[in-house]
Order: structure tokens, then sequence, then C-alpha cells
């Protein structure tokens, strides 16, 4: 419980800091900074490339995201409070954020490491299709698929759409009932694919703080599991978040945070995205003293993060965090496109080959169809996203650059076209829980293809 | 004294610029200069917004400028509607939209963006925020006598509460009196129609086209 002592030093600034009106946090400590610090700090989106080479400007870029966390800090939208560092609190405190853990037990225990830009050594894959609506029938076997993967080191859940046939409904009982459900199916499909020790991300089911505190107690969800914190984008969190952080601290927890900023939103455009991507993620640090940290930058017409500008934004700001801090970063795969199509598989290559070479510690995904679609989601993309990692670990960031501008027209023009593809009981074989011969054949030609265009499968 | 022409420029730069000081300050010219505040908001405001709205759409500027323009487009209204004759509407409103995230979902960006682009688009809008319970929606939209109702939700887990809004509106026989449109990531056209809503948007422009629509067929 090593964080024990700094979540009073936490509660208190909650309690502090300076009363701030939402209004005037969005338009002044964030939108009218981060437009000023892209430009003091020259950051640049050049519309071509799409993998950052600079290390300068992904050391600008760090700097930026460093001044926007100390001026802006986070806003707790329950009391309307900023909760705020000193440059020197913040250097201070990230500097001994962790870099390696252990997840999971027994053989299935994992250990995950912080890795650099062009790092050899291959990302912890995290296999599931988070923030994705599966039906209460399917999540069983939809899950399995993910763990029975060799390549998947560590699972993500779903989101259930039904609690025993009924809606779960936020702040409610059935909130409760779901969290307990997800952990009670998710336990099962680990059994059923002989890995009851693998790591899971949860409690996923947990849009209150209600589920994450009932499940991840006895008979629940465990510590060795991994669970997850959101920031409230952008820059802001509440009490029910810390709440759970609070239960989550208090039962010696591995504490996972994400922060998915709103391309065009508050930040602006894909340099303003990176900047406050940075601030986003050093902050999850502060508030939540997270041990993973994730990001998935998120278009707001598209919902993806496999827009081009995306792209670069994403690799621009894991190389300006992993290039100056400890972290364990990864990146949320999200695409447009489902099972049974090639677009899924484009945008997850681009995707994990921008993050991969750029020293994310992660990749987590696929959240196929960017979660829209019910139950259109299977293993095999987390396969493929994973073996995308393999293969790209230890390329440089040069060669990774001109690979990922050969796939992004590949499917650019559907990115506004929702091609969601099949559902998991049409994209495989129910009895046998493998991939149809139609979704396998899609998989082999495309890694085929994209094997021609220089990513050296393994 | 300036020329209708002088003023246009000067207002629609001040409006798309989102300087709301400067638009106001137009504005009181304009009244000084004569000209009828429905020629502004038809000849300047309007296609100056629209325009404001298409460049968002396109994403060469982001919520922050748009709030902006809509701000200081409210700037103008505020000097013009005092001159307004006594008992004409307002003058920009093609509607009025009563629009928040609903209970349990604090995610407001992609509803801002929705509430930003109605406005610019002419549209009257009411945000309430989010974590917004469905009582509360029918309240604002009773008290504000809404168009419409305009709901989003980026939470699965928060798709009960907007059903709910719909059961209360049919059940206290309102169905007919507002509109209702839904949107947020795990909302689809299929889902909306399933659970009666009016309308469904998958993101802020086709919002303000599924807004239009609805109004049109009163």
């Amino acid at each position: 419980m090593r964080n024990a002592g700094r979540l009073l030093d936490i509660l208190d600034r909650m309690e502090k800091g300076p009363v701030t009106d939402e209004k005037e946090f969005d338009t002044r400590y964030v939108a009218a900074n981060v437009k000023r610090l892209v430009k003091e700090y020259e950051i640049k989106f050049d519309g071509v490339n799409l993998i950052n080479t600079d290390d300068a400007m992904a050391d600008r870029c760090f700097q930026a995201g460093l001044e926007l966390a100390e001026k802006a800090g986070v806003l707790c939208t329950s009391n309307g409070r900023r909760l705020v560092w000193s440059r020197r609190e913040i250097l201070d405190t990230i500097k001994y954020a962790p870099s390696s853990i252990v997840i999971g037990t027994s053989h299935d225990a994992h250990r995950e490491y912080r890795r650099d830009p062009e790092d050899p050594r291959p990302p912890t894959v995290i296999g599931g299709p988070i923030g994705q609506t599966l039906p209460e029938d399917l999540f069983l076997p939809i899950m399995q698929s993910y763990i029975q993967e060799p390549i998947v080191d560590t699972i993500i859940t779903g989101t259930l759409e039904t609690v025993y046939g009924r809606d779960p409904r936020t702040k409610s009982p059935w909130e409760i009932l779901v969290g307990w459900r997800e952990a009670e199916l998710v336990f099962e499909a680990a059994r059923r694919a002989g890995r009851q020790g693998i790591a899971i991300g949860c409690v996923e089911n947990a849009a209150s703080d209600i589920p994450e505190l009932s499940a991840t107690s006895y008979g629940g969800f465990r510590p060795t599991d991994w669970h997850h914190m959101a920031m409230i984008s952008e820059l802001k969190t509440n009490y029910e978040l810390l709440n759970k952080l609070t239960h989550l601290v208090r039962t010696d927890s591995i504490l996972h945070s994400f922060y998915n900023p709103i391309y065009g939103g508050w930040a602006g455009g894909a340099e303003g995205v990176a900047v406050i991507t940075v601030a986003g993620e050093i902050l999850l640090q502060m508030v939540y003293m997270t041990t993973t940290h994730s990001q998935c930058p998120t278009h707001p017409f598209f919902m993806s993060d496999t827009a081009p500008e995306i792209l670069w934004s994403i690799s621009l700001s894991c190389q300006a965090l992993t290039r100056n801090t400890p972290f364990m970063l990864d990146v949320l795969t999200s695409p447009v496109g489902g099972p049974c199509t090639k677009t899924l598989l484009y945008e997850s290559a681009a995707v994990a080959t921008a993050a991969t070479v750029s020293g994310v510690a992660r990749l987590m995904g696929v959240r196929s169809t960017c979660g829209k679609f019910k139950g259109h989601s299977s293993g095999l993309e987390a396969r493929f996203n994973g073996e995308v990692g393999h293969a790209t670990a230890g390329m440089s960031r040069a060669q990774a650059n001109e690979i990922v501008k050969q796939i992004v027209p590949k499917y650019k023009d559907l990115l506004g076209t929702e091609p969601k593809g099949k559902r998991f009981d049409e994209a495989y074989d129910m009895w046998t829980l493998r991939p149809t011969a139609e979704w396998l054949g899609i998989y082999d030609e495309v890694k085929d293809e994209l094997g021609r265009l220089g990513i050296p499968f393994k | 004294m300036k020329t209708f022409e002088e003023i246009a420029e000067a207002m629609s730069q001040a409006v798309a610029t989102g300087d709301d000081t400067q638009a106001a300050a137009v504005a009181r010219e304009a009244l000084a200069a004569g000209v009828e505040p429905q020629r502004v908001f038809e000849q300047i405001i309007a296609p100056t917004l629209t325009e404001i709205g298409d460049r968002f759409q396109r994403l060469e500027i982001f919520l922050p400028e748009m709030m902006m323009a809509a701000d200081a487009a409210k700037a103008v209204f505020a000097v013009l509607q005092p001159a307004i004759e006594f008992g004409k509407t307002s003058l920009a409103s093609q509607g009025r939209i009563v629009i928040g995230t609903v209970a349990g979902d604090v995610h407001d960006i992609g509803k801002n963006m929705v509430a930003s682009m109605l406005e610019v688009n002419g549209f009257e809008v009411i945000n309430l925020g989010c974590d917004v319970p469905p009582d509360a929606f029918l309240r604002a939209a009773r008290e504000k006598q809404a168009d419409i109702i305009a709901m989003s939700s980026l939470l699965t887990t928060s798709l009960p509460y907007m059903k709910d809004v719909l059961e209360v509106l049919r059940e206290s026989g309102e169905q007919g009196r507002f509109k209702v449109m839904v949107g947020g990531g795990p909302v689809t056209a299929e889902w909306a129609q399933q659970v009666g809503a009016d309308g469904y948007g998958k993101d802020a422009a086709e919002a303000v086209t599924i807004a239009r629509r609805l109004l049109q067929r009163q």
C-alpha cells in the first residue's frame, strides 16, 4: 500500500485547491494555454509525416505538456476546486513513477516494463474489447477468444449489454450486479482457456464508483488484476473517481489510468492533442498515482484514433513521455472497422506500428467499430494487433513512418462509413471458438500485404 | 457614418474571431446607422455563423473558436433585441433546444460540440450540462417551452435514462409536445428508433440536419 501516504496529500489538495468555474477552466486554463504552448514550443504537424522522427520536437512537446500540467492542474467537478502542483513537485513525483511491474499469478504472471522509442523489446499485448458493449450471451465466448490467444499477455473486459437479461443502470443496484457478473463471466472464460492466473483489466462495467467498490473485494477482482481509473476530458476528475482511487489504494490494487483527449475539442488539433495528452498523462500520475498510463485520442466525428492527424499525435506524445519519464504507456487501438473487414486490420496496423516505435509499454485492444456495434469484436484482431507490435519492435521511426504512410490511404476514405463487418457469432465458429475461414482468409491476406510493405511478421 | 457593407465586414470579422466586445460595439454602430436588426441577422450574422459551422465540420477550426463565435453572436443579439418591436420573437431562433448528457455520464465535450453547432446554426440552446436526471430534462423543456429535447450518452449503462425520458413523455401525454433526439458513442439509429426517439445524429453536423428536419415536420 505504498500510495497510502500520497493519497492523503491528494485528498487534501482536492479540498483546498483554488475554486475555479468550469467554463473558466475549459477556456482559460485549458484551451488558451494549449493554444499558447503549441505556438511557443513550436509544435507542428506537417500533414505528411505520420510518425514523428524529430527528438527535439518530442522534448519540446514534453516541456509544453509539463507547463500545461502545472498551469491547469486537474479540476474536481464535484466541488469546483483545482488540484494543483508546482513544477518541482511534479518533477520530483514523476521521476519515481513505476517503470516495471508483475501482473497476474502463477505461470500466467507477466512482467511489464517501460520501453523507449525504437526499443527492440516487444510491448505487452493486452487483448480485449474495452468499451465495447457485448450481448450477455456472447460475453463469455468473446472474452475466451481473446484469452486463448498465446500472444495476449493480459486481458481487458468488454461491457455487458444486460445483466441477467435486465438493463444495467448507472448508480443503481443493477450496477453492483453487473460488476459482479463481469467478474464471474471473465473468470469462467479464463478457466475455460486454461489461464486462470491471467491478469484482468477491470472493472469495465464501473461507469460510476459503485461496481468498482463492490466487485473489487473478496471473491471478486484481485489485487493482481489491474484496475481502471479514468480522467474526464479534459483534465477533470470528480468524487466518484476519487472514491474509486481511495478504495483501490486501500485494497493495494494495481492502478491503471486512461486519458482520452478529444480531437477538435478544447485542445484543438493534432498539435494541441499531443500537448494535452502529455499533460494528462503527467497529471494521471499526480492525481491517481497510476502504475500504467493509457491514451486513446478520439476523433469527434469518427470516434476512432486511426485518423492520420491522430496517429501523429499519438506518436509525438508517446515519444515526449517515453524520452522524459519512466512511465509505462499504452495506446488503445480503436478502429472504425469491425471483424471480417480489411479496414479493421489496416487501422490496427497503423496504430500499433506508430505506438510501438514510439516506445509504448503496452498495446491495448482492439476496440473494433470504436465500440459502437454490439458484439462486433473478436480475439483475432488482438492477435493481429500484438503481432504488429512484436514485428515493429526495434524498427526505426523513419521506416515505420514510410510504412504507415502507405497503410493509411487503404482505409482513410472509409473512416466516416462505419464498416462494422460481422458480429462475433458470424466471424467465429461458436463450437470450436475459432475464426471462420472467411475471417482467417482476410487476416492472412492483409498480413501478406503488409509484409510486402515492410512489416516483418515473425 | 459607416456604410452597411463596412458594418457587415466589421461585425462578421468580430463574430468569426470570437471578439464579443467588438461585435457588440459594431452592433451599436449598426443601430445608430439605422440598420434594421432583422437585416443584421439575415445578412451578416446568419451567413457568418453558417461559415463557422462549416469550418468546424471540416475541422479547420475547433470547439473553442466555435464557442467564442457563438458567444460573440449572442453579444450582438443582446444589443439588437431591445430594438426589436414588442411582441416579436427572438431574432435568431430556429427553434429552442434543451440539451444535456444523461444521468450517470459525465462526458460532455461531444455534447458541447453539438450544442455549439446548433447555436451557430441559429438554434436557441439551453445546455443543462452533464449527469442530467430525466426529470431535469423534462422540467427544463416545460419551463423553457422547448421544441426539442436532445440527449447524449457515451455509456451503455446510462442509456436507460434516455428511455426514461421517452417513457415519461408517453405516460404524461406530452409525446407530441417535444421532439426528442439522441446521440453519443453507443447510440445507433436502430436503437433510437427502437426506443421511440424522433431523431438520431451520429455527430454534431448531423444533429443540426436532424433538428432542422424535426422542426420542419411540425
